[in-house]
């Protein structure tokens, strides 16, 4: 996919007990934003863990900034380069947003304290916090602590940017202004990001990777996912039988997915949440192994 | 300041020091006072707020100000570690280790307080505080790292710091205070002498046994098997009417060996700490 790849994820693999979290997920990914998509337990979180250095994969191979993360050397090096935003970041939460911003910088090795809180003040103005810096993190709403999240993984800018679905649980507004940023981080770094909104993915991302049961199912562009279901998206009066997926709109038309048009159906545009669910329903319909 | 017979007027340096704000209350008074009355002073006041180092100087002193306002408040526990010598970013990340808290130290306090009263008016004045206080700082070594207590762990993992050092450096902080504290409350012990402190070395022990545990299990689990088992060896002796010989030279000589045994396994297998978390 990238000329310089920044992560390279081949055939990795992962078990939980009898679990298997990932099962030969596979993919490079460069400079921009590179999209994770998957229904829940695809194995999305498991995988960003392990490019966060978290979490070793079980077998296949991570390079990770051209380092391997297995050797102690290599992931102090990776570590130093990196933001990470875990899924669920746990806070301190009678520290402010300064503070707790302030105590990751020492994690990462800033130790002269006037430039490190001239940068934490950065990461908190980068994030639309400079007015909320003095304020307790149980104070702050869960989009506020999110973005508090976020400023942290901005911290020393690093080369590689990990974030764990930044845009759950956020207003439209939030969810824009975070789009914005993530956007303008990515011009110049590589992004990885896991999310459910095909929106975010749309909006943001020049890859998308598509998993599903541990197992990479789709690796390209977002307009090659869109245009997977090009001639297979129609819009008819009634309820359509046969089609994959079919769902009454509000404007009170059907909308179907699948191969065989209802009668009377005019095709239209896919949009790429047509692709994708698609994609996971031709995976949903192979008779299992 | 110049002085006349009958007027005075602000010389350059005075100037300089009012426009930078760092003259004191009443001086700065005495010059906004002089001001409303004098056009020379106020065009040599505007003259210097113009003048481009002046701008510069003030720029410095408001980012001064604005970093002071913005640092991190340092609470008692810090500053108390920083004075005992722990640079001030280490200082920093002790403050907010769980068991470091001022209302866990103050239950810790309360706990004890139980076993010294309790230890009053019995035969085996000693045998409860003996249970009590060694689990003191295991307790505190369970509560000040790891996944189950430490909300910002996984960020911890993922960022270059040591994880060995941070977990060493709160397990020792944690040590020392809660040893600090049930040292106090020994000596409130109605039995005097060599038997006050026979719980240190246990306590030790117990803790050491807890970290080198630690390097293969969850701070947690390896408590709770550390307290689960010392609990055990406390009530059989109880039960056998034999608790004094916790305190005898043999048993002691035992915990001695155990925080050897320990502390070489730490010493040894600390890397863990930081590969366990790659896992």
């Amino acid at each position: 996919m990238s000329t310089t790849s920044t992560v390279v994820v081949d055939e990795v693999t992962r078990s939980f007990g009898r679990t298997r979290a990932l099962d030969g997920v596979g993919f490079t990914a460069g400079q921009g934003v590179t999209g994770l998509l998957g229904p829940n337990g695809a194995g999305k979180t498991t995988l960003l863990r392990m490019m966060a250095t978290v979490l070793a994969p079980g077998g296949g191979r991570l390079t990770l900034l051209g380092l391997d993360p297995a050797r102690a050397e290599d992931r102090l090096a990776i570590r130093r380069r990196l933001g990470y935003l875990p899924q669920e970041p746990g806070f301190y939460r009678h520290f402010t947003a300064f503070e707790f911003v302030d105590y990751i910088a020492i994690l990462k090795e800033m130790t002269d304290r006037r430039s490190r809180h001239d940068e934490v003040r950065r990461v908190l103005a980068l994030a639309g916090l400079a007015e909320e810096s003095g304020r307790k993190i149980r104070a702050l709403s869960g989009g506020m602590r999110r973005r508090v999240g976020l400023a942290q993984a901005l911290l020393g800018d690093p080369d590689l940017v990990i974030l764990d679905e930044p845009t759950a649980g956020l207003d439209p507004e939030q969810r824009w202004r975070f789009r914005e940023l993530i956007s303008t981080i990515g011009e110049d770094r590589t992004v990885l990001m896991s999310t459910h909104q095909t929106e975010d993915v749309g909006a943001l991302c020049t890859q998308v990777v598509v998993m599903d049961n541990g197992r990479t199912c789709f690796d390209g562009t977002p307009r090659e996912l869109r245009e997977l279901a090009t001639g297979r998206v129609w819009l008819s009066e009634a309820r359509a039988a046969g089609v994959r997926l079919s769902w009454r709109t509000g404007e009170g038309e059907h909308r179907n997915l699948g191969d065989a048009p209802p009668k009377g159906a005019r095709l239209i545009d896919p949009t790429l949440e047509d692709g994708y669910l698609l994609l996971l329903g031709e995976r949903a319909l192979e008779p299992a192994a | 300041m110049t002085t006349a017979p009958g007027t005075w007027h602000l010389d350059q340096t005075l100037v300089r020091r009012y426009v930078d704000a760092v003259t004191d209350a009443v001086t700065a008074a005495s010059v906004e006072s002089h001001l409303l009355r004098c056009a020379g002073c106020r065009q040599a006041i505007a003259d210097e707020s113009a003048d481009p180092a002046s701008v510069a100087r003030r720029a410095l002193i408001w980012e001064d100000v604005v970093d002071r306002l913005d640092a991190p408040r340092v609470g008692i526990i810090e500053r108390l570690v920083h004075r005992l010598g722990i640079g001030a970013h280490d200082a920093r990340l002790l403050a907010a280790t769980p068991s470091l808290q001022v209302s866990w130290l103050a239950s810790l306090l309360l706990v004890l307080g139980f076993a010294v009263a309790a230890a009053h008016g019995r035969d085996e004045a000693g045998a409860l505080f003996l249970l009590a206080a060694p689990l003191i700082p295991v307790a505190g070594v369970a509560a000040a790292y790891g996944p189950d207590i430490d909300p910002a762990h996984e960020l911890g993992i993922a960022a270059p710091y040591r994880t060995s050092r941070l977990l060493l450096l709160r397990c020792v902080s944690v040590l020392v205070a809660s040893a600090g504290l049930a040292g106090c409350a020994a000596l409130a012990l109605p039995a005097a002498g060599w038997s006050q402190a026979a719980w240190l070395l246990p306590a030790l022990g117990l803790t050491l046994t807890t970290l080198a545990l630690s390097t293969r299990l969850s701070p947690v689990v390896s408590a709770a098997a550390v307290a689960l088992t010392w609990v055990l060896v406390v009530v059989k002796l109880v039960q056998l009417d034999r608790t004094a010989e916790l305190a005898g030279a043999t048993a002691q000589a035992m915990f001695l060996a155990l925080i050897v045994a320990a502390a070489a396994v730490v010493v040894v297998r600390h890397d863990q700490f930081d590969t366990r978390s790659a896992v």
